[in-house]
Protein backbone atom coordinates (compact mmCIF):
# COMPACT_ATOMS: atom_id res chain seq x y z
CA UNK A 1 0.00 0.00 0.00
CA UNK A 2 1.07 3.55 -0.88
CA UNK A 3 -0.41 6.70 0.76
CA UNK A 4 0.25 9.59 -0.34
CA UNK A 5 -0.64 12.89 1.53
CA UNK A 6 -0.45 16.91 2.05
CA UNK A 7 -2.12 20.04 2.12
CA UNK A 8 -5.29 20.67 -0.03
CA UNK A 9 -4.24 21.64 -3.93
CA UNK A 10 -0.52 20.69 -3.29
CA UNK A 11 -0.82 18.49 -6.50
CA UNK A 12 -0.96 14.90 -5.06
CA UNK A 13 -2.99 13.99 -7.26
CA UNK A 14 -1.12 15.08 -10.40
CA UNK A 15 2.19 13.17 -8.81
CA UNK A 16 0.44 9.90 -7.92
CA UNK A 17 -0.84 10.14 -11.97
CA UNK A 18 2.31 11.08 -12.89
CA UNK A 19 4.72 8.89 -10.55
CA UNK A 20 2.47 5.64 -11.03
CA UNK A 21 1.40 6.18 -15.01
CA UNK A 22 -2.67 6.23 -14.13
CA UNK A 23 -5.39 7.86 -15.78
CA UNK A 24 -8.14 10.16 -14.37
CA UNK A 25 -10.36 7.20 -14.31
CA UNK A 26 -8.36 5.12 -12.53
CA UNK A 27 -8.41 7.47 -9.64
CA UNK A 28 -11.34 7.05 -7.77
CA UNK A 29 -12.39 9.85 -5.90
CA UNK A 30 -13.76 9.19 -2.08
CA UNK A 31 -16.18 12.68 -2.03
CA UNK A 32 -18.93 11.18 -4.74
CA UNK A 33 -17.56 7.83 -5.74
CA UNK A 34 -19.93 4.59 -4.69
CA UNK A 35 -18.92 4.69 -0.64
CA UNK A 36 -18.65 0.92 -0.24
CA UNK A 37 -16.25 0.55 -3.79
CA UNK A 38 -13.49 2.61 -1.51
CA UNK A 39 -12.27 -0.09 0.28
CA UNK A 40 -11.73 -2.65 -3.17
CA UNK A 41 -10.67 0.06 -5.66
CA UNK A 42 -6.86 0.28 -6.88
CA UNK A 43 -6.71 3.85 -6.29
CA UNK A 44 -8.38 6.06 -4.53
CA UNK A 45 -8.50 9.91 -4.01
CA UNK A 46 -9.92 12.34 -0.71
CA UNK A 47 -10.06 9.37 1.48
CA UNK A 48 -10.70 12.13 4.44
CA UNK A 49 -14.34 12.12 2.27
CA UNK A 50 -14.74 8.81 2.93
CA UNK A 51 -14.38 9.11 6.27
CA UNK A 52 -17.27 11.94 6.61
CA UNK A 53 -18.97 9.90 4.66
CA UNK A 54 -18.77 6.73 6.89
CA UNK A 55 -19.50 8.45 9.64
CA UNK A 56 -22.73 10.01 8.22
CA UNK A 57 -24.15 6.21 7.84
CA UNK A 58 -23.50 5.83 11.37
CA UNK A 59 -20.46 3.62 10.85
CA UNK A 60 -17.44 3.24 12.30
CA UNK A 61 -14.45 5.30 10.04
CA UNK A 62 -11.76 2.85 11.38
CA UNK A 63 -13.16 -0.18 11.14
CA UNK A 64 -14.08 0.99 7.31
CA UNK A 65 -10.47 1.47 7.04
CA UNK A 66 -9.01 -1.21 7.83
CA UNK A 67 -11.29 -2.92 4.96
CA UNK A 68 -8.76 -1.53 2.31
CA UNK A 69 -7.17 -3.35 0.18
CA UNK A 70 -6.61 -0.08 -2.09
CA UNK A 71 -2.50 0.25 -3.39
CA UNK A 72 -2.90 3.89 -3.66
CA UNK A 73 -4.10 5.79 -1.06
CA UNK A 74 -4.58 10.05 -1.11
CA UNK A 75 -5.51 11.85 1.50
CA UNK A 76 -5.35 15.55 2.71
CA UNK A 77 -4.09 16.56 5.36
CA UNK A 78 -6.32 18.52 7.23
CA UNK A 79 -5.43 18.65 11.03
CA UNK A 80 -3.40 22.02 11.12
CA UNK A 81 -5.60 24.41 12.03
CA UNK A 82 -8.10 25.78 14.94
CA UNK A 83 -10.14 23.19 16.82
CA UNK A 84 -13.73 23.45 14.83
CA UNK A 85 -16.69 24.50 16.58
CA UNK A 86 -18.52 21.92 15.42
CA UNK A 87 -18.68 19.06 17.01
CA UNK A 88 -19.46 16.97 13.73
CA UNK A 89 -16.45 18.98 11.93
CA UNK A 90 -14.59 17.64 15.26
CA UNK A 91 -14.71 14.46 14.93
CA UNK A 92 -14.55 14.20 11.48
CA UNK A 93 -11.01 15.85 12.28
CA UNK A 94 -9.98 13.18 14.60
CA UNK A 95 -11.69 10.08 12.74
CA UNK A 96 -9.38 11.33 9.81
CA UNK A 97 -6.09 11.67 11.83
CA UNK A 98 -6.72 8.37 13.49
CA UNK A 99 -7.49 6.60 9.98
CA UNK A 100 -4.49 8.08 8.57
CA UNK A 101 -1.78 7.13 11.19
CA UNK A 102 -3.83 3.44 10.31
CA UNK A 103 -2.77 3.81 6.63
CA UNK A 104 0.59 4.99 6.83
CA UNK A 105 1.36 2.08 9.57
CA UNK A 106 0.00 -0.14 6.88
CA UNK A 107 1.25 1.11 3.69
CA UNK A 108 5.13 0.77 2.92
CA UNK A 109 6.11 4.02 1.02
CA UNK A 110 4.25 7.21 2.48
CA UNK A 111 4.89 10.60 0.46
CA UNK A 112 3.99 14.02 1.54
CA UNK A 113 3.24 16.56 -1.46
CA UNK A 114 3.98 20.47 -0.84
CA UNK A 115 4.26 23.16 -3.70
CA UNK A 116 3.95 19.57 -6.45
CA UNK A 117 7.08 18.30 -4.72
CA UNK A 118 6.71 14.75 -3.14
CA UNK A 119 9.28 13.33 -0.20
CA UNK A 120 9.51 10.10 1.20
CA UNK A 121 8.73 10.25 4.83
CA UNK A 122 8.32 6.34 5.38
CA UNK A 123 9.90 3.52 3.39
CA UNK A 124 11.32 3.73 0.10
CA UNK A 125 10.96 4.78 -3.27
CA UNK A 126 9.09 2.07 -5.28
CA UNK B 1 14.79 31.35 -7.76
CA UNK B 2 14.28 30.14 -4.16
CA UNK B 3 10.81 29.64 -3.24
CA UNK B 4 9.96 29.73 0.84
CA UNK B 5 7.09 28.19 1.81
CA UNK B 6 5.76 26.89 5.40
CA UNK B 7 3.20 27.88 7.64
CA UNK B 8 2.10 31.41 9.23
CA UNK B 9 5.22 32.99 11.57
CA UNK B 10 7.72 29.85 10.81
CA UNK B 11 11.00 32.16 9.98
CA UNK B 12 10.46 32.63 6.43
CA UNK B 13 11.15 35.92 6.17
CA UNK B 14 14.36 35.59 8.45
CA UNK B 15 15.22 32.65 5.89
CA UNK B 16 14.27 34.67 2.94
CA UNK B 17 16.49 37.84 3.64
CA UNK B 18 19.18 35.39 5.01
CA UNK B 19 19.47 34.15 1.49
CA UNK B 20 19.98 37.93 0.19
CA UNK B 21 22.48 38.49 3.17
CA UNK B 22 25.57 38.01 0.59
CA UNK B 23 24.64 41.28 -1.61
CA UNK B 24 25.53 44.63 -0.68
CA UNK B 25 23.49 46.17 -3.10
CA UNK B 26 20.91 46.37 -5.81
CA UNK B 27 18.55 44.58 -3.50
CA UNK B 28 14.82 45.64 -3.59
CA UNK B 29 12.07 44.15 -1.37
CA UNK B 30 8.84 43.89 -2.61
CA UNK B 31 6.42 44.21 -0.41
CA UNK B 32 2.77 43.12 -1.32
CA UNK B 33 0.80 43.38 2.13
CA UNK B 34 -1.72 46.02 1.79
CA UNK B 35 -1.65 48.00 4.78
CA UNK B 36 -5.31 47.77 6.05
CA UNK B 37 -6.03 47.54 9.79
CA UNK B 38 -4.16 47.53 13.01
CA UNK B 39 -2.89 44.18 12.75
CA UNK B 40 -1.22 44.79 9.20
CA UNK B 41 0.39 47.67 10.00
CA UNK B 42 1.80 45.96 12.83
CA UNK B 43 3.45 43.28 10.82
CA UNK B 44 4.25 45.31 8.59
CA UNK B 45 6.30 47.10 11.11
CA UNK B 46 7.81 44.26 12.57
CA UNK B 47 8.72 43.24 8.87
CA UNK B 48 10.05 47.04 8.26
CA UNK B 49 12.53 46.52 11.79
CA UNK B 50 13.84 42.82 10.67
CA UNK B 51 15.06 44.12 7.61
CA UNK B 52 16.07 47.56 9.14
CA UNK B 53 20.14 47.58 8.01
CA UNK B 54 20.11 45.10 5.63
CA UNK B 55 20.13 47.15 1.75
CA UNK B 56 17.10 46.57 1.36
CA UNK B 57 14.84 49.40 -0.84
CA UNK B 58 11.70 48.69 -0.27
CA UNK B 59 8.89 48.55 -2.67
CA UNK B 60 5.55 48.55 -2.22
CA UNK B 61 3.71 46.75 -5.09
CA UNK B 62 -0.20 45.16 -4.59
CA UNK B 63 -0.69 43.89 -8.04
CA UNK B 64 0.50 44.19 -11.26
CA UNK B 65 3.48 42.62 -11.68
CA UNK B 66 4.55 42.52 -15.00
CA UNK B 67 4.55 46.15 -15.41
CA UNK B 68 7.09 46.96 -12.13
CA UNK B 69 10.41 48.44 -13.19
CA UNK B 70 13.36 47.81 -11.27
CA UNK B 71 16.97 48.21 -12.58
CA UNK B 72 18.18 44.65 -14.77
CA UNK B 73 20.65 42.25 -12.65
CA UNK B 74 18.32 43.44 -9.30
CA UNK B 75 18.13 41.03 -5.96
CA UNK B 76 14.98 40.81 -5.16
CA UNK B 77 12.72 39.53 -1.91
CA UNK B 78 8.68 39.34 -2.53
CA UNK B 79 6.99 38.83 -0.12
CA UNK B 80 4.15 37.39 0.22
CA UNK B 81 3.13 35.72 -2.45
CA UNK B 82 -0.71 34.97 -0.27
CA UNK B 83 -1.35 38.64 -0.24
CA UNK B 84 0.16 38.54 -3.68
CA UNK B 85 -2.60 36.24 -4.58
CA UNK B 86 -5.41 37.79 -2.38
CA UNK B 87 -5.01 41.18 -4.07
CA UNK B 88 -4.92 39.87 -7.99
CA UNK B 89 -8.23 37.86 -7.08
CA UNK B 90 -10.18 40.16 -4.95
CA UNK B 91 -9.82 43.74 -6.75
CA UNK B 92 -12.19 46.06 -7.28
CA UNK B 93 -13.51 44.70 -10.62
CA UNK B 94 -14.67 41.65 -8.98
CA UNK B 95 -12.93 38.03 -8.62
CA UNK B 96 -10.10 37.08 -11.28
CA UNK B 97 -7.95 34.05 -11.29
CA UNK B 98 -5.22 35.19 -10.62
CA UNK B 99 -2.74 32.14 -11.35
CA UNK B 100 -1.74 33.33 -15.59
CA UNK B 101 -1.39 37.49 -13.77
CA UNK B 102 0.88 35.92 -11.26
CA UNK B 103 2.97 33.81 -12.96
CA UNK B 104 3.71 36.68 -16.24
CA UNK B 105 4.56 38.74 -13.18
CA UNK B 106 7.18 36.40 -12.02
CA UNK B 107 8.47 35.52 -15.47
CA UNK B 108 9.16 39.32 -15.78
CA UNK B 109 11.02 39.67 -12.52
CA UNK B 110 12.87 36.64 -13.63
CA UNK B 111 13.95 38.48 -16.47
CA UNK B 112 15.59 41.21 -14.47
CA UNK B 113 16.71 39.76 -11.14
CA UNK B 114 19.82 38.04 -10.60
CA UNK B 115 18.62 36.67 -7.75
CA UNK B 116 14.95 36.46 -6.51
CA UNK B 117 13.90 35.13 -3.84
CA UNK B 118 9.54 34.50 -3.22
CA UNK B 119 8.09 34.08 0.53
CA UNK B 120 4.63 32.39 0.12
CA UNK B 121 2.21 30.33 2.51
CA UNK B 122 0.59 27.04 3.03
CA UNK B 123 -3.01 27.44 3.34
CA UNK B 124 -4.47 24.23 2.37
CA UNK B 125 -3.52 22.28 5.53
CA UNK B 126 -6.96 22.69 8.29
CA UNK B 127 -9.48 20.99 5.91
CA UNK B 128 -11.91 23.71 6.67
CA UNK B 129 -14.43 24.35 4.14
CA UNK B 130 -14.50 28.13 3.64
CA UNK B 131 -17.20 28.46 1.29
CA UNK B 132 -16.43 28.87 -2.52
CA UNK B 133 -14.48 32.31 -2.67
CA UNK B 134 -12.20 31.05 -0.26
CA UNK B 135 -11.45 27.55 -1.50
CA UNK B 136 -11.13 29.42 -4.74
CA UNK B 137 -8.34 31.12 -3.17
CA UNK B 138 -6.58 28.26 -1.29
CA UNK B 139 -6.92 26.23 -4.78
CA UNK B 140 -5.21 29.26 -6.43
CA UNK B 141 -2.49 29.79 -4.52
CA UNK B 142 -1.83 26.23 -4.14
CA UNK B 143 -1.38 26.17 -7.79
CA UNK B 144 0.49 28.79 -8.35
CA UNK B 145 2.63 27.86 -5.37
CA UNK B 146 3.01 24.35 -7.51
CA UNK B 147 3.83 25.91 -10.66
CA UNK B 148 6.72 28.05 -8.76
CA UNK B 149 8.29 25.01 -7.26
CA UNK B 150 8.97 23.77 -10.63
CA UNK B 151 10.72 27.17 -11.91
CA UNK B 152 12.27 27.35 -8.91
CA UNK B 153 15.74 26.40 -8.07
CA UNK B 154 15.43 25.65 -4.56
CA UNK B 155 12.26 25.18 -2.84
CA UNK B 156 12.37 25.15 1.31
CA UNK B 157 9.66 24.37 3.92
CA UNK B 158 10.05 25.88 6.83
CA UNK B 159 9.18 24.56 10.12
CA UNK B 160 9.87 26.57 13.33
CA UNK B 161 12.78 28.37 11.66
CA UNK B 162 14.31 25.42 10.89
CA UNK B 163 14.50 24.86 6.72
CA UNK B 164 13.57 21.81 5.38
CA UNK B 165 14.73 21.21 1.61
CA UNK B 166 11.85 20.06 -0.78
CA UNK B 167 13.95 21.14 -4.14
CA UNK B 168 17.75 21.92 -4.97
CA UNK B 169 20.23 23.48 -2.56
CA UNK B 170 19.99 26.48 0.04
CA UNK B 171 23.05 28.46 -0.30
CA UNK B 172 23.22 30.48 2.99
Amino acid sequence: MIMITGGAFQGKTEFAKTRFSLKDEDIIDCGSCELDAVPESRCVRNYELAVKRVMARGEDPLAFTDKLKCDIILMNEIGSGIIPLEKSEREWREMTGRAGCIIASRAGTVYRVCCGIAQIIKGEEI
Amino acid sequence: MTLITGGSKCGKSSLAEKLLDRYGDNKYYIAAMQPFGEEALAAIDRHRKLRAGKGFVTIERYTGLAELEIPSGSRVLLECMANLCANEMFGESGINDPEERIMRGIGHLRALTEELVIVTNNVGSDGIDYGAETNGYIRALGRINTRLAEAADCVVECVYGIPEVLKGRLLL
